[in-house]
């Protein structure tokens, strides 16, 4: 049928109207575009089937529609009027869609929408928290009519913003209104669209032209693609709209060759506007013109560019031209052309209906109207959003993109596509909008966001687009062509450890000289990467030039395994696991020994880093290194290492993680190692910080007596300062090692804290760990604190047979510090951990008998992205206890160390932390003592790193550091299948007999579960290493 | 082949420069690829030196002047398929087809290319082979996907 008039319309649009209320009543959505590649057309398929084969074609209407946004949850659907929305739909779902939900209203819980961290379902649209703060101007109908059907976008007010400007407007009044809006340009730089409109009605030139730029070929955008498939007609009404305005009566739509699904139903839609009347000669007899072409593009990113762009579509090469003359003046053909993008014209109609003032009450005061995003990346939620202007980019990533999948830390989220930039964690909270992205080195540009974690290396996401740059520069002007290759090159060496500091200077020098001098666009933003990574992560360039490593584990030349690298000690899992698969667990602990010298320790306490980065985890779980080092060490035969101790003396101060580490690499460099150490015991915060149901005493005595049997020296009971002066100890030995720790406490510093009952965690630890009794039989114990030592003093106050056990944090669970197996172990153990709660005084006269606290609320965020707990006022209250521990935190006790003052800042010793010197010669020092409370690996780093540079310092050699080449060798090449069971769960202690018991919980792994779970490691470092 | 042509040929009005990359697009959808004698003609018709047509052709990555396989497998390469480990995808692709970014295999069936971004970065990493869509791939995932092609 053809419409003739405007009434035409009218009538036509009431038609649809009246027929669609009276027939079907339920209608199911399915996204047919975006959704297709996980199967989306077979769902829709069975759909159809299964409708047609229970006779509900008059009751229920299947309808294929576009993006719905949520593209993570592929493939969706949603159903009207129920308002419910299905995720990860399959075929054999759709039965059960129809009997269930279509014909008795059920929901079906699995296809539902479930928030990842509380697992509550949001069986309504309107409820998931991915769409409650959308507002869809742009997306309006996309997800929600059939984007080949003109009818229903008719039907949904279609072609009424066409029928108001040419029936009620003149041009330049419909000009006024799009300027008044204040909608700018949404394909990158940010003109003002009305103004633009209005230059080219004024250009003196005939006949004009309206050019659509669907060239969307930044990286990382899609918001174009899906409102080309979704929606086609919002933006041909757009461009009709915009003809009438300038007078043009000819336009082209220029898209993208990779976008076959968007060219299809685009040519659907023009197809149809030609045979309704709504393209042509006298449209709805109006007198008005108009004549639509689409030119498909041929694959090169430049043509984006608008000048480049027209030259393509006149059938040239698509290189750009200076401007001016812009193409408002002389465009296509040398005419008077119009080029907007395609989100700027699907805002047009709406714009139209509704008014200037309704848009430009939306988003901010420079920044009208809503934006939309594509999110992708390390984000939950990829997917498209559509939000107003001035929203922070919190509330995008986090609440409506669900935050970092896996958990991961956010590191920045890159904006703008390869002209742009990236914004770190402290700028989470800018509003979104053009002028504060670009205050931030960044670009709203089209609208792609690409959200990074700590995985993501910025050095080689930089390099990425500059290789992407070099290849696109279309090669017309110099500065580009050249620029772009040259600085991909620069940051190619410095990816592969090749880099030198003087290469920043030159990037940075190249940068500038690239920005000024090229000709269009592509090149004058193409140093945007590297600039803003370099201003927010120059570290991380740093460390790739300084220390040959890669700290995300991206860059290939510079990574062994990641499990290995993220170890500070670089301890070889990859090849010991080996060996277990082999069924050689001897040989496994010798590959273990080479740089672990607390085997036994590790396997039980450590904090693992290297799990965290396991390949595996990206496929399921990650192999359970840490318990199969234990396994190793606990069933590995101990063969002592031979030594020969023929050189200098050195004396270590303190038998810790870091004493120990350093005096096991000294000895077998052959120095005359002695360890002095001020408690009864030996091992310092493993001995008598750590409860020894995680650490056994004995498993401990195992590894320090390896150590002592290779020569070295401990005496017990020998506290620096009192027992022995350091300079009479400078005397006997040729260099000092200090690793003394942080043993003491750090107090609440609240009025009452000295009352009886009132003990310190470490002190408490301490105790209890050299034997001293202590009953807390019937007690009520209150801790304050939120590390690994508030966890321990709680289960071992529990153990003590007390009667309730609570701990007190300041800040929220997710900021809690301790590690997440030990919180879990807690609460199994029923220990009570309150949040948000900070106490202002201990009560009782002489003894306790209870702590006024006071309840805590996250306020501002601070520099580092964490929001800072404030006191709500009025919310003091007392909380009524026997037993107050505090563990907050501890600090280095330098009493009567008598130490150089010159080496002493704060409550740290001061060391470079690259080769752990002093500013005094021939002193060391590492662990806590310089890093403050921290880790036992990261102590047996600094122990070890200190041994190296003693051997260096007593060979007269230069103490500097020198990045460690990690030699990879393995017996065999592995060509093995990857197994597909879960990661082995290790057996631990009944709940009942734990809690009240010292013994250790954990079990460790049998010969098989070990065999198991070694077989999970993917040996991902394969291709890497060379063969004995 | 010729025939073909010719056939393409008559709807395009002589010397109508300007549907020169249109021209192109038709003529390699019906042939595989832009053989010589096509650019000659082409050139012919529009009345373009065949200099610049040839210029027009190596400009846009979409052009091939060599067959091209059956398959032409669209490795993306874009942001958000780099930062979800894109290389390793697009390794294995050559590993199992022996072939380089830019390649046909010698039977003619996989033409490898390599695509910024084809805009469904929610399936990242993703690749096309000709006009269907593979999403969140692995390695393993790629061998299975190319050998049900075989």
């Amino acid at each position: 049928m053809k419409l003739n008039s405007v009434e035409d319309l009218n009538r036509y649009k009431e038609i649809l109207r009246n027929k669609n209320n009276k027939s079907k009543k339920i209608v199911v959505r399915i996204c047919s575009t975006g959704c297709r590649a996980f199967g989306a057309l077979e769902v829709l398929d069975t759909f159809l089937k299964e409708i047609k084969k229970r006779r509900l074609n008059d009751k229920v209407e299947i309808r294929q529609t576009g993006c719905h946004g949520l593209c993570a949850k592929a493939p969706v659907l949603a159903i009207d009027p129920l308002g419910l929305f299905y995720q990860q739909v399959t075929p054999i779902d759709v039965p059960n869609i129809i009997s269930h939900t279509i014909l008795k209203g059920k929901i079906l819980d699995k296809l539902v929408y479930k928030d990842l961290k509380t697992g509550e379902s949001y069986p309504y649209i309107k409820d998931i928290p991915f769409y409650k703060e959308q507002l869809k101007i742009v997306l309006r109908n996309c997800g929600i009519i059939d984007p080949t059907s003109i009818e229903q976008y008719i039907m949904r007010d279609g072609y009424q913003a066409l029928i108001k400007v040419l029936t009620s407007m003149k041009p330049e009044e419909v000009i006024e209104e799009v300027k008044n809006s204040g909608l700018r340009g949404r394909g990158g730089a940010g003109f003002p669209t009305g103004r633009k409109w209005e230059f080219v009605r004024n250009s003196k030139g005939r006949p004009k032209y309206i050019v659509c730029n669907a060239d969307e070929g930044d990286p990382g955008a899609f918001m174009d693609r899906a409102v080309l498939e979704g929606d086609p007609h919002s933006v041909l009404e757009g461009m009709l709209i915009a003809a009438y305005a300038i007078g043009a009566n000819e336009g082209y739509v220029y898209v993208r060759a990779e976008y076959p699904i968007a060219v299809y139903n685009l040519k659907i839609a023009i197809d149809k506007m030609y045979r309704i009347g709504l393209l042509g000669d006298n449209i709805l007899s109006t007198g008005f013109n108009f004549k639509l072409y689409i030119k498909e593009g041929a694959g090169a990113f430049v043509c984006g560019e608008e000048t480049a762009l027209l030259a393509s579509i006149e059938g040239r090469r698509g290189t750009p031209r200076p401007r001016p003359p812009f193409p408002a003046e002389k465009g296509l053909f040398g005419k008077p052309t119009n080029i907007n993008n395609v989100e700027t014209y699907a805002n047009i109609a709406p714009i139209i209906l509704k008014g200037a003032k309704w848009y430009s009450s939306l988003g901010t005061k420079g920044s009208c109207g809503t934006k939309v995003f594509s999110l992708a990346g390390k984000v939950r939620n990829t997917g498209l959003v559509e939000v107003p202007m001035g929203i922070t980019l919190r509330r995008i990533i986090f609440d409506i993109g669900g935050g970092i999948s896996r958990d991961r830390k956010f590191k920045a989220v890159q904006t703008g596509g390869p002209s742009g930039g990236c914004i770190p964690g402290k700028y989470l909270d800018l509003p979104v909008d053009y002028e504060s992205l670009s205050s931030k080195g960044a670009i709203m540009g089209s609208g792609g966001m690409i959200v990074t974690d700590e995985d993501t290396c910025m050095v080689d996401l930089a390099k990425f687009f500059l290789n992407f740059l070099r290849d696109e520069s279309c090669g017309k002007c110099v500065p580009c062509r050249i620029g772009t290759q040259r600085m991909y090159e620069i940051l190619d060496k410095i990816t592969k450890g090749k880099g030198t500091r003087e290469d920043i200077d030159l990037l940075y020098m190249l940068a500038e000289s690239v920005k000024d001098s090229s000709l269009c666009g592509l090149g004058q933003t193409s140093a945007n990467p590297i600039l803003s990574t370099l201003n927010y992560f120059k570290d991380e360039y740093m460390y790739h030039i300084d220390y040959k490593k890669c700290p995300a584990g991206v860059c290939e030349e510079l990574i062994t395994s990641p499990c290995r690298d993220t170890c500070p000690i670089n301890d070889d899992a990859q090849g010991y696991i080996d060996f277990i698969k082999r069924g050689d667990i001897d040989g496994a602990l010798a590959v273990v020994r080479k740089t672990n010298p607390l085997p036994s320790v590790c396997g039980r306490a450590c904090y693992h880093p290297c799990e965290r980065k396991c390949k595996r985890g990206e496929i399921d779980k990650p192999v359970s290194i840490r318990l199969l080092k234990r396994y190793i060490a606990d069933k590995g035969k101990w063969i002592p290492l031979k030594v020969k101790l023929t050189k200098d003396k050195v004396a270590v101060i303190g038998s810790g993680p870091a004493g120990l580490s350093c005096a096991y690499f000294l000895v077998q460099k052959g120095y005359k190692v002695e360890i002095f150490e001020s408690l009864p015991v030996s091992g310092g915060m493993l001995a008598v910080g750590i409860p020894s149901y995680r650490l056994p005493k004995d498993i401990l005595k195992r590894d320090i007596d390896v150590i002592k049997k290779m020569g070295v020296r401990i005496h017990l009971n020998k506290r620096i300062g009192k027992e022995i002066k350091i300079f009479e100890l400078r005397k006997e030995f040729k260099a000092l090692f200090l690793g003394i720790g942080c043993h003491k406490p750090l107090m609440l510093n609240i009025p009452g804290e000295n009352k009886e009952g009132v003990i310190t965690g470490i002190e408490f630890l301490r105790k209890v760990n050299l034997g001293k009794k202590i009953d807390l039989k019937g007690k009520k114990v209150l801790v304050f604190g939120g590390g690994n030592v508030a966890i321990d003093v709680a289960r071992v106050s529990l153990r003590l047979k007390a009667d309730e056990v609570n701990i007190l944090y300041r800040r929220g669970p997710d900021e809690m510090p301790a590690s997440k197996e030990e919180i879990e172990e807690a609460l199994e153990e029923k220990i009570n951990i309150m949040y948000f709660i900070a106490p202002l005084e201990v009560i009782g006269d002489k003894k306790v008998t209870g702590v006024k606290c006071i309840k805590m609320e996250l306020g501002d965020f601070d520099e580092s992205g964490r929001r800072k707990p404030i006191p709500v006022k009025g919310s003091e209250h007392i909380v009524p206890c026997d037993v107050v521990i505090i563990a907050i935190s501890q600090v280095p006790d330098f009493e009567m160390l008598n130490l150089p003052k010159e080496i002493v800042v704060g409550n740290k010793i001061i060391v470079d932390r690259d080769t752990m010197v002093t500013s005094i010669a021939g002193i060391f020092a590492g662990g806590d003592l310089v890093r403050g409370p921290s880790t036992i690996v990261d102590a047996m780093s600094d122990g070890k790193r200190g041994a190296i540079s003693i051997d260096k310092f007593l060979r007269g050699e230069e103490v500097k550091f020198v990045p460690e080449k990690l030699k990879l060798d393995r017996l065999y090449k592995l060509e093995e299948e990857v197994v597909n069971w879960d990661r082995i769960d290790v057996k631990k202690l009944k709940l009942k007999t734990r809690a009240c018991s010292f013994e250790e919980i954990e079990e460790g792994f049998s010969d098989k579960e070990a065999l198991l779970e070694s077989q999970r490691c993917l040996q991902c470092d394969k291709n890497r290493y060379e063969i004995k | 082949m010729s025939k073909k042509l010719e056939k393409i040929l008559k709807n395009y009005p002589k010397g109508e420069k300007k549907l020169l990359i249109s021209l192109l697009q038709e003529t390699q959808e019906e042939l595989g690829y832009l053989p010589d004698f096509a650019l000659e003609k082409i050139s012919e018709h529009l009345n373009i030196p065949l200099s610049q047509v040839y210029g027009v052709v190596t400009f846009y990555s979409q052009f091939y002047l060599k067959p091209h396989g059956k398959y032409t497998i669209k490795a993306c390469q874009g942001t958000a398929c780099h930062v979800k480990g894109s290389l390793a995808v697009l390794e294995a692709i050559q590993n199992e087809l022996k072939i380089k970014p830019g390649e046909t295999t010698k039977d003619l069936k996989f033409s490898l290319e390599v695509v910024y971004c084809l805009g469904t970065c929610f399936l990242a990493p993703v690749m096309m082979i000709n006009n269907q869509y593979y999403g969140k791939l692995t390695s393993n995932k790629v061998k299975s996907i190319l050998k049900s092609y075989r």
